[in-house]
């Protein structure tokens, strides 16, 4: 009897599911919405061989203030609070990297750290009005680690730079880090949640649609208790690219680079932050990893996670001694 | 229509196999008489999963042997995500200590998070050959676990990620992973303590999170044993 009662559900399961027509999970906007390449009506500049998703607030002329977010694969919308430079005088651009967010997506060979530069040089020229419109990098994670790159390539074309938790700045700090901030514990929710969906959604490599969702799904994290960095909640996200921080990854794990070679050239001072809650940062890491810079302002940004500059606390801590450094440099 | 009819396939086999099994059993000190078999164990399997099955013996001249299984990952909600498998095991091959067995399973499970409840329908299949003695066994397995139709239910949480997100049933299959593995198990009275072990790796010879799996598990034979 308990067989043909499981027989009935399926059946009639079968017949559910027949009048329901079902959608295709390879297709963008059905669980992860359009990147800019399919929605015109998104904010977009075409640079450097691709399509990003961009917008920029304030006067054109005013010095700029280039937003790079982390991941890498992530987006902007989590920083969208610095759009409150613009009313000081700033020109903020925001943009998301190449193949995260809303941007174009790419295949996985066609990464390299030095296309994320050109890009990053693209987005300037691209928003500059005159070559002595001063330009400053304000990055968050990954989006720090990248700044310092550029500055590391092109000391001489930035005029300050205000990083914020950068895993490291050699690729060990890094490794580091990583294996800090994503402790794997097997017995918890969050760790099982995560492995179990390997079981129902998989996608290739060039099935973007579907692993930027399950990517997208990763942030289930961001303030979890078991998650020891320290957010008060989950991040605002539109879609993350989940290829764009595999391909980075790998490379990073081959070319184990070194993004301080020719930090000593850039005497200009950064200031660097870190948040008071982030277990898996902290003073001591902060010290280590700017160290790399000759002139640093370290700055704790309390009662703040690791994205201290997406919730209202820490950006109500950091926004004051930002504005501050950005006026002593302007 | 390529949901109803994969459904259907699902439904169909369903009832070849009637209900299953998945233990791991030793064939050679399995008797007739083994009626029920039951069996608790624990591993990994995309999670640190605890799992319980039970199993039905038919009379047939060959072991053949109808199973259903529940497993559940580690976690503070215990019953959000579990996977349920019904099925059967036949043993179709044997040389001496040499014995081939199938298992087929039919699969429903469910995965539930801060942003979804992802629930799916699908089918395994696997064979093992190996070598049995009355008091140990040792074996090779490989199988393939095709997620053939999920169904996708996002929660407010998600919508203000993505309002626009679509619910529903998602095609076409949207997973299926390899595994390939060895088992081994030592057999005394009714029992059989079994260890197992192997990796994983998706349709595409990608890396799933958990890139392997083991298991290490009890079996209990009851019937009327001499």
């Amino acid at each position: 009897m308990k067989l043909i009662n499981f027989y009935i559900v399926i059946i009639t399961l079968s017949i559910l599911t027949a009048c329901e027509k079902p959608n295709v999970i390879q297709d963008d906007g059905n669980l992860v919405p359009k990147t800019v390449e399919h929605d015109p009506s998104l904010p977009s500049i075409s640079v450097n061989g691709t399509q990003l998703h961009a917008e920029a607030f304030g006067q054109n002329s005013n010095p700029i203030v280039v937003v790079i977010h982390g991941g890498p694969g992530s987006d902007y919308s989590s920083l969208l609070r610095c759009k409150a430079f613009a009313d000081q005088g700033y020109r903020v651009v925001f943009y998301d990297q190449r193949g995260s967010g809303l941007s174009k997506r790419h295949p996985k060979n066609s990464y390299s750290l030095q296309l994320m530069l050109d890009d990053l040089s693209a987005v300037i020229i691209h928003y500059r009005t005159s070559p002595n419109q001063k330009v400053f990098l304000l990055g968050h994670s990954w989006g720090a680690i990248l700044a310092t790159a550029y500055i590391n390539k092109y000391p001489t074309q930035i005029d300050g730079a205000m990083l914020a938790e950068p895993g490291g700045l050699i690729w060990q700090d890094v490794l580091d880090y990583a294996d800090r901030s994503r402790p794997l514990k097997l017995t918890t929710e969050l760790t099982n949640d995560i492995l179990y969906q390997d079981q129902f959604v998989i996608g290739t490599d060039s099935e973007h649609a579907i692993l930027d969702y399950k990517y997208t799904l990763l942030s289930i994290a961001e303030g979890n208790k078991d998650n020891p960095t320290g957010n008060e909640g989950k991040l605002p996200q539109w879609r993350a690219g989940a290829i764009v921080n595999k391909a980075l990854f790998d490379i990073g794990e081959k070319e184990k680079p070194n993004w301080t070679t020719n930090l000593g050239q850039y005497k200009t001072k950064v200031l660097f932050v870190y948040s008071e809650k982030n277990k898996a940062y902290g003073l001591q890491h902060a010290q280590k990893v700017s160290s790399a810079y000759p002139n640093v302002q370290l700055f704790q940004v309390n009662a703040a996670g690791h994205d201290m500059l997406t919730f209202p606390t820490g950006w109500n801590n950091f926004y004051p001694v930002a504005l501050t450094y950005l006026n002593a440099l302007k | 229509m390529k949901t109803i009819k994969l459904l259907s396939l699902f439904t169909f086999l369903l009832v070849l196999c009637k209900e299953t099994f998945s233990q791991t059993i030793n064939f050679n000190n399995l008797k007739k008489e083994d009626k029920h078999i039951a069996s608790l164990n624990v591993g990994l399997d995309y999670g640190l999963v605890y799992g319980v099955s039970y199993s039905y013996q038919l009379k047939s001249k060959i072991p053949f042997l109808l199973n259903i299984e529940c497993s559940a990952p580690s976690g503070e909600n215990v019953f959000d995500d579990f996977k349920t498998k019904v099925g059967g095991q036949i043993r179709f091959y044997q040389m001496e200590n040499f014995n081939l067995s199938v298992k087929f399973h039919g699969i429903y499970r469910r995965n539930m998070n801060d942003f979804v409840t992802l629930q799916n329908f699908g089918t395994e299949l696997s064979v093992a050959a190996g070598y049995y003695k009355s008091k140990w066994f040792t074996a090779g397995e490989a199988g393939f676990d095709k997620a053939i139709v999920t169904h996708f239910k996002h929660s407010n949480e998600y919508k203000q990620v993505y309002a626009a997100v679509k619910d529903g049933w998602y095609e076409p299959a949207t997973g299926g992973n390899f595994n390939l593995g060895l088992m081994a198990g030592y057999s005394f009275k009714q029992s059989d303590l079994f260890l197992k072990g192997g990796i994983v790796t998706t349709q595409n010879f990608s890396k799933p999170s958990l890139p392997f799996y083991a298991q290490v598990g009890y079996t209990l034979k009851i019937g009327q044993h001499k």
